[in-house]
């Protein structure tokens, strides 16, 4: 026997045999997903009941519906990633060494089964023991065992699922991929094109030829597709990490509602987790906090540093502020810490560098204006490219160097406004077209003077229209029973202040004041 | 005090991309605010400006003339503060200028040519001081909006800047010259500008102007110009940011509204009326001048025009020897010299006669088409090729008295170099700013706008393929021929809002300009200088200049031209006329070729005429048989009977039955016979209309000609009704009785659009009699010329190929040792026999560059034939390998030493082709002296065909359905032959590669396919119901089975299709010729 062997497992419409492992009661009906944003969204994989409807790969949704038997889902990423998870992990069950080398559609992984005869029994066995393993979740797949790993690889992918697992011999590699088409090598287009005009159709044909000759015409590539077509070329086995959860779990004895007595048990727990990451020369760079409420639910925070850390002070007080900011809805009778690691954060000072507050200090200091003033009101702003009022957006801070300007400003004249944030409603009566009386903070203001209107709209083709109308109001504070009464005002205080008119919303609103 | 306003600041979609609507919605939505004038100032140039004059004629409201000039020297126009972020473009600030008085609409038609034509791009360019100086005299200036140069000033300087700005404007044109502007659009910033303008105008004691500073219509079309904003940046809507607009406010607002929004600045308003006022010129007043030609000093040029004609009478009618025609054309030549004379048109004549004397004297084949060759003295100069008098032409379709309009003589030249050679000319003997190309507007259609349209939404790009390919193209509009039904039919949600967006702007943006282009043929000249009258600038092609108006705006501006068409049959009759002598020993002369040659006319009668000029259509196919043409008369008529106006007038089967002796021949009135006699009673030609007009009601040759014109005028409904009622009094007076009287009217308007000149189709029977006697005559040269001469026709050339090959023609492979860049003859040996073959240029080798084949050729015929595959590599180095392996996959290297067949030598040209450097290579190709065997199989043939067809767009081999024809027999599907022999009514079965698709206009629906097999054509009709049931198969597919009712009536064959199937024959990627 070979000192290698491998077991390759291929799963065609992977999207859609994801979506079916926890929707059995579908499996028996035509299933097309949907991928991409509505209105283009289109098929990107389907079941063999849905095929024999008519559809097809690359069709419309509204080409979708018009066969009424069909079922349409739309593609989940999060449930494809947790199938492939428990299939690595069923996979992980047969074999520590696991190579995963999946494309968007497809799930294909090569288990490194070499030495496992006494375990599990003959090649044989043990793919129809995955197969039978895959089926029980849900997934249908094909199987391929092979001295070489390509050919395991092409094997699989020329094969159906529902055909017993095919077991090649070690020197029979050549012949029995020789029927196979070139498309199983995920070929480029041009290498496709060149080997169409050959008349190369098979592996078989390009087996044939000699390596001087494909060397002499496509280079070293030549001599690369001639080995993986004879089943003869090498692989350096990459096998991935086994499947780490960096996860800790505690279960309280008592619901606890003091954030301190929490922090004694998170505090084992992140020692857990750095250990862990050290380990493996690792920081850890997100730390999801899930606790368990004892009304129900799960209380999730997520707390990201600006750099990776492994100090667990640090943590430690990044999620206590994180904490009295956003505090559990109720007592706590669970905790679980799952962790993201990330490199290790260097430094590289130098001599006469100036020393710079270390990052772990700024992380400290963000996160408490963070819990302050929340998440989305910190940062540094920055302004959209858009006439829309209001438009900017926050930003992570981040040091920019400055650039110089010309001192050319705009002389408009100089007002000092006071913007309401948010801007408040008011009521408003118009005289002429023009804003003649209106309530603020529950004083009536009699406008004396007003310009405008100012007019901006846009956004026409999206759901965000919008349309405004400002003024700038000058305008006298008046004694509400004298205005009630219909008297003639009596003056009081002045008002200079910028009125909006939200004509999609049909509001009037106080933006802002002139000093 | 009454509201008036007058919006003097405008522009139109032909500020291209920077306007939203055209000149005629701005027009029509002036109308409707009851705006007495109203000026328009596009962008550097008075692109829209011709049909703004125009279209404000019709509504009864004064065009003002102006344009918005970028001036560089008064540096950029406002853009965000520097210390703002998203940054965009400067951009020149624009001065509006309006013309006062005709030298300043001159000065700045002159203005804006000499800073266009200083710049080498197309669409650069901007004035300098020195030239608005040079040029200022005339206008009036205003110091702009937003774009303008006062608003940047003060925007980014002090006011004192805006100041001198002013001050500067007002040493540039004069202290009355310059108007302060002021635009509205709600604008905080805006305002803040405009109270310093006033302050200035006060301090330097200028009138105040309100303006809108309009880009559109209405305020709806602000979507549009957010569009173009979009297309002009290269990004999308949501990405687009402050390019757009910032409100809807420049539109055309109304004297009410634009007195509200200045109620504190009323002599705005005001003055805008007294500007109006002030403004004496209009587009009327071009003060253009054709032309006059040089002619000797004691002659005119009247004088000058008649001996030449009295030189060519002599010469056309000398040797015919028939006094009676001879005295009939004196007195014709006398009449219409006359007119010349009279309207003053003789240097035109004499200019045209210039252009057609220098191409007879540089070997440059020359014919005028259309309604010219009506005019004997068109005849005599050589203009025209057709006796107007011998042919008894009505001269008044071409000129006459009171239409009040120059002549229209169009030139027909071989396109390509030769027709460069008459172009260049022109430009030549004329000066560069004295003749220019005419332009083309190019506007948004289906295609183009859905792409933009997806493009500005932030559709990606494959989307946007699949949404703009749903955009119909066949002429056939049907109920279901919506774009809306084409995308619920491609699986688009027309509810989804994006969708139903993109569709509405989609359909708003049909026929907005896009870009201007060069017109195909079409020149202006002028007297003086041609840029006064009109601004030119470069065209993108290197040598040419273009004018900014189109061909129509030209016409109604009263600009004369002369075109210069290229037509692809004029060239192939050169390459025939150089082929003959070359190769067959014999001289042939256009002018000299037998007058009735037989075997011509029999070919024309089997409509076995795939290549002929006009009368290759399946349409000309279908009818060929049944008029069986036996004379040159025969051939005019068929040239102009498959045309819409006499197919939808209903005259075609009256004649043709007529023709077969299956009706008798009447006419609508006995006074009519002499008119309608040629034609057998039916009415065709244009000229007979105006005959019938003269006969039955009285009218004038001018008269008639009126009347053909308001018939084919939409708009001029008036006009008509008022013809109609005074040729019906005319009939009436005559004594026609009332159905007669119909009828005549009838006839009348139901051809007159589309009907061709009698004039017209004899000057393109000319030319199909010509196509005909080569093919038939001498096969291989006009094959050759044709197939050197696409694309051109009716017939792709790989169904030209077969037809030569079915008539006889043997056509040789594309071949590294034997072919040339164009295709070329040979002649061959066979024994005794010696034949000429075709052997086919390089030029169909898909992929091969031009200059890669003539190296190629170089090389062959510096150093001898190439020895193999690699030392053709070797020899020629600019051959890519993509290039070899082409060759290679055609079969071009089959012929070359060591090469076996087309695998073998894509084997070796992989290894040949790879790069390496010469020195290399070069001791490769020594070492490499036991080259091994391909282990390549041989193609098959179906794999030939499909690199055939690929790599060339054609096969010299067998048909891809003669292949199959074993099993189709079998199958009892007819071939092309077969179906000739088969009874009218039978049911059957037929196949073949379609070639071409049409979907006639005046067919309702119909869809007409021409297939092809190895013994021929075949013609298929499918109805509408079947079309819409097959819409895929019969739009996309290749090669086709149909079932159905067989058609065999007078020799001409159809096939009326119940059903369609797909034939799985070849996976040969053949193409077909789909008209729309």
């Amino acid at each position: 026997m070979s000192e290698e062997l491998y077991l390759c497992v291929f799963i065609k419409e992977f999207p859609a045999q994801a979506l079916l492992r926890m929707r059995t009661e579908l499996r028996s009906k035509p299933v097309a997903v949907l991928d991409g944003e509505a209105p283009f969204q289109q098929v990107c994989s389907l079941n063999k009941l849905a095929r024999a409807l008519g559809a097809a790969p690359g069709m419309s949704r509204a080409e979708m519906e018009s066969f009424p038997a069909a079922m349409l889902l739309k593609r989940s990423i999060a449930e494809e990633q947790s199938a492939r998870s428990a299939l690595l992990e069923c996979a992980g069950s047969f074999s520590p060494r696991i190579e995963q080398v999946s494309d968007d559609h497809a799930f294909l992984c090569v288990m490194d089964i070499a030495g496992t005869e006494k375990l599990f029994g003959s090649p044989m066995d043990v793919a129809v023991r995955v197969r039978q393993t895959f089926a029980s979740i849900g997934i249908s797949c094909s199987a391929t065992v092979s001295a070489n790993f390509h050919a395991a690889v092409c094997l699989a992918k020329g094969s159906t699922a529902n055909k017993a697992p095919l077991i090649v011999l070690a020197g029979k590699e050549r012949q029995a991929l020789a029927p196979l088409p070139l498309s199983v090598l995920q070929l480029s287009i041009e290498l496709a094109g060149t080997f169409a005009q050959w008349g190369v159709a098979t592996l078989g044909n390009l087996a044939m030829l000699t390596e001087r000759d494909l060397i002499a015409r496509l280079g070293q590539e030549g001599k690369r597709l001639r080995l993986l077509a004879r089943g003869e070329a090498p692989h350096l086995f990459q096998p991935i990490d086994p499947v780490r959860a960096m996860e800790e779990q505690i279960e309280l004895d008592n619901p606890v509602e003091i954030l301190d007595s929490l922090l004694f048990g998170v505090s084992m727990m992140l020692d857990q987790l750095l250990a862990r990451a050290r380990e493996r020369i690792l920081s850890l760079s997100v730390v999801i906090a899930e606790l368990g409420l004892e009304a129900g639910g799960v209380h999730t925070r997520v707390v990201r540093p600006a750099l990776p850390s492994n100090d667990k002070q640090l943590w430690l007080k990044l999620l206590h502020l994180d904490w009295v900011a956003h505090p559990p809805p109720a007592a706590v009778v669970a905790m679980k810490l799952k962790a993201e690691t990330g490199l290790v954060g260097k430094v590289q000072l130098g001599l006469f560098t100036p020393q710079v507050p270390e990052a772990g200090r700024l992380d400290l200091t963000l996160a408490r204006i963070h819990a302050v003033v929340g998440e989305e009101r910190s940062g540094s702003v920055e302004l959209k490219d858009s006439h829309a009022p209001d438009s900017f957006r926050m930003k992570d801070f981040s040091v920019v160097k400055p650039t110089i300007h010309e001192p050319i400003e705009p002389k408009f004249p100089a007002a000092v406004m006071r913007r309401l944030r948010p801007p408040e409603k008011i009521s408003l009566t118009l005289r002429n077209r023009r804003p003649h009386l209106f309530y603020f903070r529950g004083v009536a203001y009699l406008a004396e003077s007003s310009y405008g209107p100012w007019r901006t709209a846009g956004g026409w083709w999206t759901d965000g229209r919008w349309s405004l109308e400002a003024w700038d109001v000058v305008a006298r504070a008046q004694e509400r029973s004298f205005v009630e009464r219909g008297l003639p005002a009596r003056s009081g205080g002045l008002l200079c202040c910028c009125l909006t008119h939200d004509a999609v919303r049909n509001l009037w609103l106080l933006e802002a004041l002139y000093d | 005090m009454t509201e008036q306003y007058v919006e003097l600041h405008a522009a139109s979609a032909f500020s291209f991309l920077e306007a939203a609507s055209l000149p005629e919605a701005l027009i029509e939505r002036a109308a409707e605010l009851d705006m007495p004038s109203m000026a328009l100032m596009d962008r550097n140039g008075f692109y829209g400006s011709a049909r703004f004059h125009t279209m404000a004629r019709k509504a009864n409201i004064r065009a003002h003339v102006g344009s918005e000039i970028s001036a560089i020297d008064f540096g950029s126009k406002l853009t965000p503060a520097a210390w703002l972020p998203h940054q965009i473009q400067p951009e020149p600030a624009r001065l509006p200028l309006l013309c006062a008085s005709r030298a300043g609409y001159h000065n700045l038609c002159q203005m804006v040519t000499r800073f266009k034509l200083r710049e080498q791009d197309k669409d650069a360019g901007a004035a300098t001081f020195a030239d608005l100086e040079e040029f200022s005299n005339g206008l009036i200036c205003l110091t702009g909006g937003d774009e303008g140069p006062l608003a940047a000033a003060l925007a980014y300087q002090e006011e004192a800047a805006g100041y001198r700005v002013v001050e500067r404007l007002i040493a540039i044109f004069g202290h009355g010259n310059v108007y302060v502007e002021l635009q509205r659009h709600q604008e905080r910033e805006q305002e803040w500008r405009n109270q310093a303008a006033v302050r200035i105008a006060q301090s330097l004691q200028l009138p105040l102007l309100a303006t809108n500073g309009v880009r559109y219509a209405t305020s709806y079309d602000r979507e549009v110009l957010d569009v173009f904003a979009a297309i002009r940046n290269h990004t999308d809507l949501d990405h687009a940011g402050r390019l757009l607009a910032l409100n809807t406010g420049r539109h055309l607002r109304s004297a009410k509204e634009m007195n509200s929004i200045f109620s504190d600045l009323p002599q705005a308003v005001a003055n805008t009326w007294e500007l109006s006022e002030r403004l004496e010129f209009e587009l009327d007043d071009l003060g253009y001048e054709f032309p006059r030609y040089p002619v000797p000093d004691s002659e005119s040029m009247d004088n000058f025009l008649s001996k030449r004609v009295d030189e060519g009478v002599v010469k056309r009618y000398g040797a015919k020897g028939n006094p009676d025609l001879l005295k009939k054309v004196k007195k014709q030549v006398e009449r219409e010299l006359d007119l010349i004379a009279k309207l003053g048109f003789a240097g035109y004549f004499l200019i045209v006669w210039d252009i057609v004397q220098f191409c007879k004297s540089n070997g440059i084949l020359v014919q005028g088409r259309g309604s010219a060759a009506n005019s004997v003295v068109c005849y005599a100069l050589e203009i025209t090729a057709i006796d107007p008098v011998g042919m008894d032409l009505l001269f008044e379709r071409f000129l006459s008295e009171s239409r009040g309009e120059w002549p229209d003589i169009d030139l027909d030249l071989p396109s390509g170099e030769k027709r460069e050679q008459a172009i260049q000319y022109v430009y030549q003997r004329y000066g560069e700013l004295g003749a220019a190309m005419t332009a083309n507007v190019i506007t948004y259609r289906g295609k183009s706008a859905a792409r933009e349209v997806g493009k500005a939404l932030g559709f990606d790009a494959e989307t946007i393929g699949r949404l703009s390919s749903l955009v119909g193209h066949w002429e056939w509009r049907g109920p279901n021929d919506t774009m809306a039904h084409s995308f619920h039919h491609a699986g688009f949600d027309l509810k989804h809002p994006r969708i139903a967006k993109y569709l509405e702007l989609s359909l708003r943006l049909q026929d907005l300009p896009r870009h201007l282009g060069q017109h195909s043929g079409g020149m202006v000249i002028c007297q003086g200088q041609l840029n006064k009258v009109v601004p030119i600038e470069r065209a993108s092609m290197p040598g040419r200049t273009v004018v900014q108006w189109d061909k129509e705006d030209c016409s109604d501006l009263g600009l004369i031209k002369v075109d210069l068409l290229g037509l692809g049959m004029m060239a192939v009759m050169k390459d025939c006329l150089e082929l003959i002598p070359r190769h067959y020993g014999k001289v042939e002369d256009l002018a000299q070729l037998p007058a009735n040659d037989p075997l011509v006319y029999e070919t024309l009668q089997r409509a076995d005429t795939v290549g002929m000029f006009q009368v290759e259509s399946r349409a000309q196919m279908a009818s060929l048989p049944r008029n069986k043409p036996a004379k040159f008369y025969d051939i005019v008529v068929q040239v102009a009977i498959i045309r819409p106006g006499p197919i939808v007038g209903g005259n075609m089967n009256p004649y043709m039955r007529r023709r077969q002796g299956k009706e008798e021949v009447t006419y609508l009135h006995p006074s009519l016979k002499p008119v309608l006699e040629r034609t057998l009673g039916v009415p065709l030609f244009q000229e007979q209309l105006l005959r019938i007009a003269m006969t039955v009601a009285g009218f004038t040759g001018a008269e008639a000609e009126e009347l053909r014109r308001a018939v084919g005028m939409k708009r001029s409904m008036a006009r008509m009704k008022e013809l109609e009622a005074k040729l019906r009094k005319g009939m009436t007076e005559r004594g026609l009785d009332a159905p007669t009287q119909d009828r005549i009217v009838q006839g009348i308007s139901s051809f007159a659009l589309y009907g061709f000149p009698e004039s017209h189709a004899a000057s393109f029977a000319l030319i199909a009699y010509a196509s005909a006697y080569f093919k038939v005559h001498y096969l291989a040269a006009f094959t050759c010329a044709m197939l050197n001469n696409q694309p051109m026709g009716f017939y792709m050339p790989a169904v030209l190929i077969k037809d030569a090959q079915r008539h006889g023609l043997r056509v040789r492979a594309i071949d590294a040792r034997h072919s040339q860049w164009q295709c070329a003859l040979e002649r061959e040996q066979d024994g005794t026999l010696s034949f000429l073959s075709l052997r086919l240029g390089l030029l169909y080798v898909k992929g091969l560059r031009r200059q890669s084949a003539l190296a190629l050729v170089e090389a062959r015929e510096r150093d001898g034939p190439f020895a193999s595959a690699d030392d053709l590599a070797l020899r020629v180095p600019c051959l890519n390998p993509r290039e070899l392996k082409q060759l290679a996959s055609v079969g071009a290297l089959n012929s070359l030493g060591g090469v076996e067949h087309r695998r073998d030598a894509l084997w070796q040209v992989e290894q040949a082709g790879r790069p390496a450097g010469p020195l290399l290579r070069q001791r490769d190709v020594a070492s490499d002296v036991d080259v091994s065997e391909s282990p390549l199989r041989q193609m098959t043939t179906e794999e030939r065909l499909v690199a055939d067809y690929s790599g060339t767009g054609v096969t010299v081999g067998r048909h891809p359905m003669a292949y199959r024809r074993e099993e189709l027999r079998r199958r009892s599907v007819l071939s092309a032959r077969d179906l000739q022999s088969h009874r009218d009514g039978a049911y059957v079965r037929a196949a073949g590669c379609v070639i071409a698709r049409q979907r006639p206009g005046t067919a309702k629906g119909f869809i007409f396919l021409s297939m092809e097999d190895e013994t021929g054509i075949m013609n298929v009709i499918i109805g509408p119901e079947l079309y819409e049931r097959e819409r895929v198969l019969i739009t996309r597919g290749k090669f086709l089975l149909v079932e159905g009712k067989l058609q065999n009536q007078d020799t001409v064959v159809h096939v009326r299709a119940d059903r369609v199937l797909r034939l799985p024959v070849s996976e040969a990627a053949t193409r077909s010729h789909d008209f729309h």
